[in-house]
C-alpha cells in the first residue's frame, strides 16, 4: 500500500535508469536527509553527537570505502585501520606544515596520501587472491602501525608520541580542536560524507562499477571481455584507500581531537570489516546500517538500564554489552547472511506486494 | 502496549526521583577499567577508590553532610569508551577522574573549555604540573618525571654522577603512557653521561618479550628500569627470570609494582624494586574504618585489601575527599561545583598532622598543592619485593626539582602553543 509502485509508468530508458526508479524510494530518502540535516542535529545533546551521531558518520564512511574495495571488486582487505591511519596523520602533517590551509582542503587532500599507498599496497593483489590477499593486507596492518610509532616526523616529535589536534577554524568558525562545538563538526563531517557518498554511488553504478563487479565475479571472463585487470584492480585500491583516508582523518579531526599509533591497530580494521559485511558487501546503504548497528547500539545498550532505573554496575553492562552485540551478530549472519542492506531490500520487496501478497 | 506504558511510567518516576536525587549528592564519576587487558592491575584500584568513599558515605554520610555518589563509568582503559564516558558524565560531575595517560590527553584539551578538573593522581602528562598553564588539570602526589628523577638517585645512591659511563635501559609500554619520561632520561643521560636505551614493548607483544629481554641479554644494560602496565608487567618479570637478569639491578614505576605479577616468580623475584608514593599500611585507622563501615560490602578480599594497589586506591580517593572539603571550607556550602573543586584540589596541604587525622598514617608521604604547583611532588619510597610481598626498601625520596622544573616549563610551553588559544592562568604566582 505505502509502496505501490503500480500507476509509476517509466516511457524512456533514461527514467528507467534513474536513481530512484520508485518514488517512494526518494521519499524515504529526503525524510531521512531531512532528518540527517535539520531534525538531530537541532536536537541532539552534545553526547549523542558525540557518541552516536558523528561517529555512526565516519565508520560508515570508512565502511564504504573498504566496501568498494571488498564488496565491489572483491578484494579481501584487513589493513583499513591503518590506511585510516595514514589519512589521519598526513592531515596532521598537512595542518601543523602549512597553518594557514582550509581544513576541508587538508581532510580532502589527506586522502590522496592514503590512496598512494594503498596502490603501493595493492600491488600484490595482481598475483594472488582472497585469504593470500588478506594477508598481505594484514602486512600493510603491521607496517604502517611500526611506522606511526617509529617515524617521529610523522608526530612532530611529541613526547608521547601522539598527534593532537589543533584549534583550526573555517572562516573565524572552529571546527576541530577543543574549541569547536558539536553540531559545527557534525555538519563539517555530514558535507563531506554526502559528498563522497553522492560520488560514491554515481561511481557504482556507472562504467567503473561495473569493470569492479566484472573483476569480482570472475576475473578471467573479465579479461577476456577486454578488462585490464591491473588497472581494474589497482583503481579499486586507490579509490578505496582515498575514502578510508578521509574518514580516518575526520576520525581523529573532527571527533577524537588526539591519536596515538595503537588507535589504528588491526581491532579498527576488524570492526570496520565486520560493518561492512553486516551492513551487507556491495552495497552502499548497508554501510550505514552497519554502522549503526555496531557503533551505536552498545551506546545504547548502555544507557537503557540507567533510564529504566536499574542499578546494574557498570562493569556488568560492559559485560552483557559484548555478549548482546555478539549474539546480535551471529543472529544476523544466520537469519540474513547478505547483511543487513538485503534485509531492507527483502522487507522493500513485501512492501511493495503488500497487502495483496501472490 | 499497557506493558509500554507501564515501562514509560516506571522510567519517568526513576528519572525524576535521579532528578531530586542529583541536587543533594556530589558527583565524582570515576573512568574505571574492571575489564579488559589490564582489569588486573585496575580492579584493586577501583575497589580502594570505592571503598573510601563508600566509608565516608556511611561513616559521616558523605562530605559536609552530602554523600558522594561515586559512580564508575566502565572503559576497558580503551581510549574511545572513555571519551564516551567522559561525555556521557561531564553534565554533572564535579571532577573526571580519566585513568589513562590516553584518555587523559584526549580530555585535557577540552578542560578549558568544558571547565572541569582533572584528576589524575601519579599519571597524565608530566608537566600537568605546570599550574599556570594546565589551570584544571592535577596529578598529586607525583608525577612521572618525579618517579624517574628519584628511580635514578635511588640507583645512583644520591648522586647521578656515580652512573657515569653506565648503560640504563628504559623497558617501557610503547604507549603515550611509557614515552612519558623519556625526555627527561634523555636529558639526564646526556648531562651526566650515561647511555640510554630505550626498549619499547608493544602492546600486542606485552605478554610475549622474549625479543625485548634478548637485546638485553645482549647490550648488558646496568640497570633495567621499567615503565609497564597491566600484562606488561608479569611478561616483564617472568622473562627477567628466565634470562637471570640480576633482580636488584631492575626497577619499576610505581605502576609496575603490583603484588600479583611479583607473585608468578615467588621467590626468585625477590630484590625487584619499585617507586612508589603509597605505601600498604593494614594497621592503618582508614583500613579498619573500611573494615568496619564498608565490610563485606567491600569487592576486595582481605589479602588485596592488604596489597599496594588496594591502599594506593584508598589515597587517591583520599586526596579526592580532601580536595572536596578544601573546596567546601572555602567557599563555605556544602554542595561544590566543578570550579568550586578546582580551588580545593589547588590548596590541598597534606601535613603529617592531617595524614593521621585522615587516618592515613604510614601510607603516604605530605605534600601540598599551589595553583603554580598541581603536582605537590611529596617525593617516593622504594619498595623492594621479598619473595612474598612488598616491604619498603628506602627512606623517602625526593626528585631533583631542581632539573626537572626547566624542562616542565619548556614542555608546558610547548603544549599551550600547540593548542593556541591557550590561556595560561597571568594572576597566578609562582611560589617556590
Amino acid at each position: 500500500m505505502i509502496y505501490r509502485t503500480a500507476g509509476q509508468f517509466k516511457t524512456s530508458y533514461r527514467a528507467d535508469q534513474a536513481l530512484f526508479p520508485v518514488r517512494q524510494d526518494a521519499i524515504l530518502l529526503g525524510i531521512v536527509l531531512v532528518l540527517a540535516w535539520v531534525v538531530l542535529p537541532l536536537t541532539a545533546s552534545e553526547f549523542a553527537f558525540q557518541t552516536l551521531l558523528i561517529p555512526v558518520l565516519i565508520y560508515a564512511l570508512a565502511a564504504m570505502g573498504l566496501n568498494l574495495l571488498t564488496g565491489y571488486a572483491g578484494q579481501l582487505s584487513l589493513g583499513t585501520g591503518a590506511f585510516m591511519g595514514v589519512g589521519a596523520y598526513a592531515c596532521y602533517k598537512l595542518v601543523t606544515l602549512f597553518p594557514e590551509i582550509n581544513l576541508l582542503v587538508a581532510v580532502l587532500l589527506s586522502g590522496v596520501f592514503s590512496a598512494m599507498v594503498g596502490v603501493v599496497f595493492g600491488i600484490p593483489s595482481l598475483r594472488i587472491k582472497g585469504f593470500y590477499l588478506a594477508i598481505a593486507t594484514l602486512a600493510a596492518q603491521f607496517f604502517l602501525i611500526w611506522l606511526f610509532e617509529k617515524w617521529a616526523w610523522l608526530y612532530n616529535y611529541n613526547a608521547s608520541g601522539a598527534i593532537q589536534v589543533p584549534n583550526l577554524d573555517i572562516f573565524g568558525v572552529p571546527v576541530a580542536g577543543p574549541l569547536a562545538s558539536s553540531a559545527t563538526q557534525y555538519y563539517f563531517i555530514l558535507v563531506v560524507v554526502t559528498l563522497l557518498t553522492v560520488v560514491v554511488i554515481n561511481l557504482t553504478r556507472g562504467n567503473q562499477g561495473r569493470i569492479w563487479k566484472a573483476t569480482r565475479d570472475m576475473d578471467i571472463a573479465a579479461e577476456l571481455i577486454g578488462i585490464n585487470l591491473m588497472r581494474s584492480k589497482l583503481t579499486a585500491f586507490a579509490v578505496s584507500s582515498y575514502i578510508v583516508g578521509v574518514a580516518g582523518a575526520l576520525f581523529v579531526f573532527l571527533w577524537r581531537g588526539a591519536a596515538e599509533p595503537n588507535l589504528f591497530d588491526i581491532d579498527l580494521s576488524f570492526r570496520i570489516l565486520f560493518i561492512a559485511i553486516i551492513g551487507g558487501l556491495g552495497s552502499i546503504l548497508g554501510n550505514y546500517l552497519g554502522a549503526i548497528l555496531i557503533v551505536a547500539l552498545p551506546v545504547l545498550l548502555g544507557i537503557v538500564p540507567e533510564a529504566l532505573g536499574l542499578q546494574i554496575k557498570s562493569a556488568t553492562i560492559e559485560h552483557l554489552n559484548v555478549m548482546i552485540i555478539g549474539a546480535l551478530i551471529i543472529f544476523f549472519l544466520i537469519v540474513e547472511p547478505h547483511g543487513l542492506a538485503r534485509l531492507w531490500a527483502l522487507i522493500r520487496e513485501k512492501l511493495i506486494l503488500w497487502p495483496f501478497p501472490h | 502496549m499497557k506493558h509500554v506504558k507501564r515501562l514509560i511510567a516506571a522510567s519517568a518516576v526513576a528519572a525524576l526521583t535521579a532528578g531530586s536525587a542529583l541536587a543533594q549528592e556530589l558527583y565524582a564519576p570515576n573512568l574505571s577499567y574492571r575489564t579488559g587487558p589490564f582489569a588486573a592491575t585496575g580492579i584493586p584500584l577501583m575497589n580502594g577508590q570505592k571503598d573510601y568513599f563508600d566509608m565516608l558515605n556511611a561513616r559521616d554520610g558523605g562530605l559536609g553532610g552530602i554523600p558522594v555518589n561515586f559512580e564508575e563509568c566502565e572503559t576497558g582503559y580503551n581510549t574511545e569508551k572513555g571519551v564516551e564516558c567522559y561525555e556521557k558524565t561531564k553534565a554533572d560531575a564535579i571532577v573526571t577522574q580519566p585513568w589513562s595517560t590516553g584518555i587523559t590527553l584526549q580530555v585535557l584539551p577540552k578542560t578549558n573549555v568544558d571547565q572541569i578538573p582533572i584528576l589524575a593522581p601519579g599519571y597524565g602528562f608530566s608537566p600537568m604540573a605546570d599550574g599556570k598553564t594546565f589551570q584544571w588539570a592535577f596529578n598529586p602526589p607525583a608525577s612521572y618525571w618525579d618517579g624517574m628523577s628519584m628511580i635514578l638517585l635511588a640507583i645512583s645512591d644520591g648522586d647521578l654522577e656515580n652512573l657515569r659511563g653506565k648503560k640504563i635501559a628504559h623497558l617501557h609500554l610503547d604507549h603515550p603512557f611509557g614515552k612519558e619520561p623519556l625526555p627527561l632520561l634523555e636529558a639526564m643521560g646526556e648531562q651526566h653521561g650515561f647511555e640510554v636505551l630505550p626498549i619499547p614493548v608493544g602492546l600486542s607483544e606485552m605478554q610475549n618479550q622474549s625479543a625485548q629481554w634478548l637485546q638485553i641479554r645482549r647490550e648488558q644494560p646496568d640497570y633495567v628500569i621499567m615503565w609497564g602496565w597491566g600484562a606488561m608487567n608479569a611478561g616483564a618479570i617472568t622473562e627477567a627470570v628466565k634470562t637471570r637478569y640480576p633482580m636488584d639491578q631492575f626497577v619499576g614505576v610505581w605502576w609496575s609494582g603490583h603484588s600479583d605479577d611479583l607473585q608468578l616468580v615467588g621467590e626468585e623475584g625477590a630484590g625487584y624494586r619499585a617507586i612508589s608514593w603509597s605505601l600498604p599500611n593494614p594497621d592503618a585507622p582508614v583500613m579498619q574504618a573500611i573494615r568496619e563501615h564498608v565490610g563485606d560490602k567491600s569487592l576486595a578480599s582481605e589479602e588485596e585489601m592488604n596489597e599496594v594497589f588496594y591502599g594506593r586506591g584508598v589515597i587517591i580517593s583520599a586526596i579526592l575527599a580532601e580536595g572536596i572539603r578544601v573546596a567546601q571550607e572555602m567557599h563555605g556550602k556544602p554542595d561544590i561545583g566543578p570550579a568550586e573543586l578546582r580551588d580545593g584540589l589547588a590548596n590541598l596541604n597534606f601535613t603529617p598532622e592531617r595524614i593521621d587525622e585522615l587516618g592515613l598514617s604510614g601510607m603516604m608521604a605530605p605534600f601540598a598543592t599551589s595553583c603554580a604547583n598541581h603536582t605537590g611532588h611529596s617525593g617516593a619510597w622504594m619498595i623492594e619485593w621479598d619473595g612474598e610481598k612488598f616491604v619498603q626498601a628506602s627512606d623517602l625520596l625526593q626528585a631533583d626539582r631542581a632539573a626537572i622544573a626547566p624542562l616542565e616549563a619548556v614542555a608546558a610551553a610547548e603544549y599551550a602553543a600547540a593548542n593556541a588559544p591557550w590561556p595560561i592562568d597571568e594572576d597566578c604566582q609562582a611560589d617556590s
